[in-house]
């Protein structure tokens, strides 16, 4: 009985403290389902990320499926009390340490060492448009977040593997929505 | 309500002109200017293709009607009218199709006739049309109509044939006389 509880415990602790990202919520404005030329206003919120072994958050990258276009970006995310630097809207930037290759989305800008994040834990909020792009095709519109820390993009050695695969949130995952073309019967005069 | 009575007489009028075709459709041998049309959606174009049918032309394209000239060969001819429409965001439909059926009806040639023939029976190839004329009673021909050159017209669907009877005059014989 002893040695199960010890089981149980040990399974309860690694998946508490197997990613730094919890309790994100996202809200999409209007509501699916959506057709060619719709605008989406999407707001995404990370409420706080936990950085195990003091791996801090380096980057907010936005996945978006090929039915999108005309990404634009809202205000960055906040760093009240973080480290010296900024938040960076980047459509690409490949990290030189481990060759990450990030974007579109904010990467932060740490002034002071520049491979690693900032030590703010949140929480983070980001709003973006999106338009669904004209099509015939029921073209991918998933929308997903993916949280890197500076033990991912490769300037932070000391992480110990904890926060170096956490899952993206997935905002949405559907498809363009074709309004259909009904053709009548052929008629003759 | 003058008003009122006159639109409903007037769109009375447009629902009976335009009629719903069963398929196939059916049309005359030769036929000139034939006008086919689909519901129109705002914004849409239509692209109408004819085929099949020998001789078939098409006269009109883009708009959700079209008018055809058709050949002279009968018989039927599956998928002879496509249309294809085309939405205002440019995406294609599933093509809409039409049978044909052309008609073009025969008939057998009688006579000549002389006065006092039976009533003879008149045929026209598809069955089921109507025959009219001088000396036509239903489906048969009167030869005691009298003496005369008749045009009579076989009609199966709005398409007709004619034949030409003849009816002579019978010998006009004299009394007879004791030499």
């Amino acid at each position: 009985m002893k040695n199960l509880l010890i089981i149980i415990l040990v399974v309860f602790t690694n998946t508490l403290y197997s990613q730094c990202v919890f309790n994100e919520t996202s809200t999409l404005t209007p509501p699916p389902v959506y057709e060619p030329g719709d605008i989406v206003q999407v707001s995404y919120t990370l409420p706080t990320f936990i950085g195990i072994n003091i791996n801090w958050i380096h980057a907010i990258q936005i996945n978006l499926g090929a039915g999108w276009i005309n990404l634009t970006p809202g205000a960055p995310p906040n760093n009240t009390i973080g480290s010296a630097g900024n938040w960076l809207w980047d459509n690409q930037h490949t990290y030189p340490v481990s060759n990450l290759d990030f974007g579109p989305g904010w990467r932060f800008v740490n002034i002071t060492t520049p491979e690693w994040g900032t030590f703010f834990n949140g929480p983070f909020n980001i709003t973006f448009t999106v338009e669904v792009a004209e099509t015939c095709t029921p073209d991918d519109l998933s929308i997903s977040i993916s949280i890197f820390d500076d033990c991912e993009t490769g300037g932070w050695t000391g992480g110990g593997g904890g926060c170096c695969n956490d899952p993206s949130f997935q905002i949405y995952n559907g498809v363009v929505q074709l309004p259909p073309i009904i053709t009548s019967s052929i008629y003759h005069y | 309500m003058k008003k009122v009575s006159l639109l409903l007489l007037v769109l009375l009028g447009l629902q009976t002109q335009a009629q719903i075709t069963t398929n196939a459709d059916t049309v005359c041998a030769n036929a000139i200017g034939e006008q086919y049309f689909v519901t129109n959606t705002p914004g849409s174009t239509y692209q109408w293709n004819v085929g099949g049918a020998s001789g078939a032309v098409l006269q009109s394209n883009g708009t959700n009607t079209t008018t055809i000239d058709w050949g002279g060969i009968s018989g039927l001819y599956l998928d002879a009218i496509t249309v294809t429409e085309t939405s205002a965001e440019g995406c294609p439909g599933e093509p809409v199709t039409l049978d044909v059926f052309i008609l073009s009806p025969t008939a057998n040639n009688i006579g000549p006739f002389c006065p006092g023939n039976p009533l003879t029976a008149l045929t026209g190839n598809p069955v089921g049309g109507t025959w009219s004329g001088t000396g036509v009673t239903g489906n048969n021909f009167n030869p005691n109509i009298g003496q005369g050159n008749y045009i009579l017209t076989y009609d199966i669907g709005g398409c007709t044939t004619t034949i030409n009877v003849i009816v002579n005059n019978g010998p006009i014989t004299g009394p007879i006389q004791h030499f």
